[in-house]
């Protein structure tokens, strides 16, 4: 007795301090490098504080926010996760993160970081860092520091050289966030009274026509991504950068640097004015230990590791008493970008700030790539805004649906009453039914789980709409706005009709091109004189086994306007460079050859394994009856490779139908969501324009029905075709 | 002026000479059939003539045109393949007009050659079907007619009949020579088996290892074959060969003698070897020869029984009267003159006297 006693206690201890040390604080992030770095250091810190564990999960940043909003809800999210100030509001009202007044001394921090976390008068998160973008210059380039921007303009104009492809100034142009500071030093809004995003303003053509001139003057570089200001500035061909602190990280140790505030716009004299970004941690609603989340999140927040973040990853703590630390005050960057952060802007953290993203980025592409006058951009924007952004739906009553699913079901039992009523008769008919079930059963069960299940719900999805956690009832709402193309017109990139266009030319485009190179290749690769038949296939089979997103962004380097391999050789053979991704034709010709050289392998291990299989006697006989080369090809080869052709070109069809990787990748719906295809507009609908989960699945349907009928029609094609062969 | 001439012709695949210098003329209007067993060459050398392959040496000339250089399509040949080759995809109607549609004959042409080449093989009411819903009779029939329509001076046959049950191969061997008849065309019939060779060929090649080793009247050479070969090649069972010694007047063998033929001559050695076919060998109770019985075959009218006797395996014959039982120790006297002698390199040295030809 008391043995098992001590046995129980013995147990429940173990249990207990099993349970203590088996679950630890989860903490999500999107950082990368230094930054990760500096985190984990933070983090180990605490573990050995508080022997508290904490297990780190680094996101990509795009989908960030929707994993949170999916996640958490669910009590699947973490418990404390590192997030961007603008989506505070957002996330106080979706429940995702609690608010910690009574846990934070808002008297630690600087004020302005305290206000961006406060929403309706509570304070939801620990500001961590500030961020705001500022001028990096490479000191041995630059002696003098312009003040204003005319000076600015001088001076980059003696510092490039469009011939050495050396650039004055280097920085992401076509982001907005980028762009923010200039036009907020020509004095431009984002929003009205209202509080409603405006883009059609003449700051706003302003803002742009400056930058234009600077990209026509070859003073900064074209369609500048961060790798490439990354590789510019360390290779010393770019004297300046725009950038943040995470930029300080990524330079290399062999190019001395030095930090300023963005120069003042001379027309103006007002200041350019960055974003500024608070990065804070937030505690999750749904965290099972909300009092440890909360110390952990103070914790990243305040002392050492506030110095660490400092002093590794070129942070601005947000807490005063950071500054206190010697290695703080005297960090030169931190120092710079204090000083920059100075006339930053908080970025609002409304709701209609994270709708200004994907507008901008088409204006500033119009403006910059696209040929579309700097006072036209703004339009094109605000067009952009008003279609993503429509009014959501009426909310439907759920009583004539129910009704008719209900008539729906009792229709099938009519149809199906002889088996329903009489089960003898199911059972004579199948006798081995219970058999053939159990073998049946588990790779059933796989097929219900992964794929029914998911697709019951994408179809029930496309009932509702879907704004900040709330699902509202509209019936066929979200079909009605698709097929009638509300909100904009037919013939634009947005409407359902034209995205079809595009995806069937796709897909139409494709297959013809996979096909006739698949066949001639293979034909090529029968021919019994050639050599090196086993080298070839080999060769000719690599382009299928890489996996096709390191394609993608092969291809995508490869057709850079100013630094990609195919307009090198476009200049080589004195042709003149073609820009493009800014034209439908020459962006939709760069994703066809991309996808076209992932394919073709494909259709060519069909056609040669369908060639084998024709025997060679009925060539010989057709030789003898007097047929040619080409005859034998017409009258023989095509009509035999048919049965294997058809149902190859039609499962090539409905990849191709959906190849989401290629269109996202290479020309990323570049110029404008034009070269979009259904799938990728779907994706767009769900994780880019503010989760519009409704509409979304509503076009996943419309996709589903539109290959459903094509399989039909194949269906039948096939069948003739097996008629008609042996 | 011959319909094919082959003189010369020489092939080699891999190293190893398939033909080894064949010299051989078919006629206009001629049956020929070339025989022998399997890799003797007989397939290969109907492809050269085709022009499916190309000789390493010689030349092949087709109704006196020199061929060697030009491919199938321009050769005026037609071939029916063993495995008959019909183009799956296509109704019978359509294979039958393809060579012709390829060489732009005019459509009224087609028609009529087609509706033609059907009722001469009875397959007009076939003639929207596909090869699959055909027997193999049917496509056998097929196939000939394609070769048909076209009109060509020769008709090139690849073991036509090898795919097709006997009852089958019976009937069509009739209807070849029903056609051969109509058409009065030059036919190369390529074969394995002598039975249609000896039925169905004006004249027949026999082949062995690439070389020719006889070509002839059916008969002639059944009755006078020039070697060994070709006499255990032709007849079923094949000829009884025993060896002998030349004694003075007797030829000797292992546990029998026989007389020296008056007509035999001076050999340059004295083994040779004497031959009797089974059908000319009766069983009796003595004999020439005598051995035990160790296998049967009754036919019906007759049958063949073998015999192990000192001198070798012996097939004889005997009538459906012959009460003939395995085990029994039996004679076996030839009927008449029945003696072939050969040298022992196989050459042919005498042949019986017919009594009548």
């Amino acid at each position: 007795m008391n043995a098992i006693a001590s046995l129980v206690v013995f147990a429940s201890c173990l249990l207990a301090t099993g349970a203590q040390a088996a679950s630890p604080l989860k903490l999500w992030h999107a950082y990368r490098g230094a930054e990760e770095q500096a985190l984990e250091k933070s983090t180990k810190l605490f573990e050995r504080e508080t022997g508290r564990a904490v297990e780190l999960l680094a996101l990509p940043y795009d989908a960030f926010a929707a994993k949170l909003i999916a996640a958490i809800p669910h009590g699947v999210g973490p418990d404390v996760f590192i997030f961007a100030h603008e989506r505070v509001r957002q996330f106080a009202r979706m429940g995702i993160v609690d608010p910690v007044d009574g846990a934070i001394d808002r008297r630690a921090y600087f004020p302005n970081t305290v206000d961006a976390l406060v929403v309706d008068g509570k304070m939801y998160g620990y500001p961590l860092s500030l961020k705001c973008i500022a001028l990096y210059v490479n000191s041995r380039l630059v002696s003098r520091i312009p003040e204003t921007t005319d000076e600015w303009r001088a001076m980059l104009a003696r510092m490039s050289s469009p011939k050495e492809n050396r650039f004055g100034l280097a920085y992401e142009s076509g982001d907005f966030y980028f762009h923010a500071p200039f036009l907020f030093g020509f004095k431009g809004a984002l929003f009205d009274e209202s509080g409603r995003a405006i883009f059609d303003t003449p700051e706003m053509a302003v803002s742009l026509a400056f930058v234009k001139r600077l990209q026509d003057e070859r003073l900064i570089p074209e369609e500048a991504s961060g790798a490439l200001v990354k590789t510019l500035f360390n290779d010393g061909r770019a004297a300046m950068v725009i950038s943040g602190p995470w930029f300080s990280g990524e330079i290399a140790k062999s190019v001395p640097f030095a930090v300023f505030p963005l120069p003042r716009v001379s027309e103006t004299g007002l200041p350019m004015r960055p974003f500024l970004g608070v990065e804070a941690a937030l505690v999750s609603a749904r965290s099972t230990d909300r009092e440890a989340a909360r110390k952990l999140a103070k914790f990243l927040s305040t002392g050492e590791a506030s110095v660490v973040r400092a002093v590794s990853a070129g942070h601005v703590p947000a807490d005063r008493a950071a500054y206190d630390h010697r290695a703080v005050r005297e960090d030169k960057l931190v120092a710079a970008f204090r000083r920059a952060a100075e006339n930053a802007l908080p970025m609002p953290n409304t709701l209609e700030m994270a709708r200004v993203w994907e507008p901008m980025k088409l204006a500033l592409q119009g403006a910059l790539k696209g040929g579309v006058p700097p006072s036209g951009a703004g339009a094109l924007a605000d067009r952009r805004y008003r279609a993503l952004y429509r009014p959501k739906p009426e909310r439907a009553s759920g009583v004539p649906y129910v009704v008719l699913a209900g008539l729906a079901a009792a229709l099938g039992l009519y149809r199906a009453r002889r088996e329903v009523l009489s089960p003898e008769l199911f059972s004579k008919r199948y006798p081995d039914a219970a058999r053939a079930a159990r073998y049946v059963a588990p790779a059933a069960a796989g097929i219900f789980v992964l794929v029914f299940i998911p697709f019951v719900y994408g179809a029930g999805l496309s009932f509702f709409h879907h704004d900040s956690g709330l699902y509202t009832f509209v019936g066929l709402g979200n079909f009605v706005d698709i097929l009638a193309s509300r909100g904009y017109r037919i013939n634009e990139p947005l409407s359902f009709y034209f995205t079809l266009a595009v995806t069937m030319l796709w897909t139409a485009a494709n297959v013809v091109l996979h096909v006739v190179i698949g066949l001639s290749l293979a034909l090529i690769l029968r021919d019994p004189l050639l050599k090196l038949k086993g080298f070839y296939r080999v060769v000719l089979i690599v382009p299928w086994a890489v996996p096709n997103y390191i394609t993608a962004l092969i291809w995508k380097g490869m057709f850079h306007r100013q630094f990609g391999a195919v307009n090198g050789l476009l200049q080589a053979l004195h042709l003149e460079p073609i820009s493009w991704f800014t034209q439908f034709s020459t962006a939709f010709a760069a994703n066809l050859v991309t996808n076209t050289w992932l394919g073709f392998p494909f259709m060519m291990v069909v056609c040669l394994g369908a060639l084998q299989s024709i025997p060679a006697e009925l060539y010989e006989a057709a030789e003898v009856d007097g047929a040619t080369s080409w005859q034998k090809f017409r009258n023989i080869t095509l009509p035999l490779l048919r049965p294997t052709l058809l149902p190859a070109v039609i499962l090539g069809s409905v990849w191709t139908f959906n190849m989401f990787n290629i269109i996202y990748l290479v020309s990323g719906g570049e110029p404008g969501g034009a070269t979009d295809i259904l799938v990728s507009e779907s994706y767009r609908w769900a994780f880019q324009r503010n989760e519009q989960y409704g509409f979304a699945a509503a076009y996943s349907v419309l996709i589903f029905l539109v290959l459903l009928t094509w399989s039909s029609f194949t269906k039948r094609l096939t069948r003739g075709a097996q008629d008609a062969s042996s | 002026m011959s319909a094919v001439s082959l003189k010369g012709v020489r092939k080699t695949f891999d190293g190893h000479a398939v033909i080894k210098n064949v010299d051989l003329e078919a006629q206009p209007g001629e049956f020929l059939v070339m025989v022998g067993p399997s890799g003797c060459g007989k397939t290969t050398l109907l492809r050269l003539i085709a022009g499916l392959e190309t000789a390493d040496a010689g030349s092949i000339a087709i109704g006196g045109r020199e061929v060697s250089a030009l491919p199938p399509r321009d050769r005026d040949v037609a071939m029916v393949f063993q495995s008959y080759a019909l183009y799956p995809h296509m109704s019978v109607r359509e294979n039958l007009a393809f060579g012709l549609r390829l060489r732009k004959f005019p459509k009224a042409d087609i028609a009529e050659r087609v509706s033609a080449a059907a009722e001469l093989l009875e397959l007009s009411p076939l003639l929207d079907r596909r090869p699959k819903a055909l027997s193999g009779g049917q496509r056998q029939r097929v196939a000939m007619g394609r070769a048909i329509v076209r009109q060509p001076r020769v008709f090139l046959f690849d073991e036509p009949l090898s795919n097709l049950d006997t009852a089958l191969r019976v009937q069509m061997r009739g209807e070849l020579a029903r056609l051969h008849r109509r058409l009065g065309a030059t036919m190369i019939y390529v074969t394995h088996d002598q039975v249609e060779a000896m039925t169905l060929a004006n004249r027949v090649a026999v082949f062995n290892q690439g070389e020719m080793q006889q070509v002839g009247p059916p008969l002639e050479l059944y009755h006078r074959p020039a070697n060994r070969f070709v006499a255990c090649f032709l007849g079923s069972p094949s000829m009884n060969i025993l060896p002998v010694r030349r004694e003075g007047a007797v030829l000797r063998g292992q546990g029998f003698s026989v007389p020296v033929p008056e007509d035999l001559g001076d050999a340059s050695s004295d083994r040779l070897l004497v031959g009797v076919r089974p059908q000319e060998l009766l069983i009796c109770r003595d004999g020439m020869m005598s051995g035990e019985v160790e296998a049967i075959e009754r036919l019906g009218f007759d049958g063949y029984a073998f015999l192990s006797t000192p001198a070798g395996k012996v097939a004889a014959r005997f009538s459906r009267d012959a009460s003939v039982c395995v085990g029994d120790k039996v004679g076996a006297e030839p009927v008449g003159d029945a003696m072939h002698v050969f040298l022992e390199d196989g050459r042919a040295l005498r042949h019986p006297r017919l009594s009548s030809h």
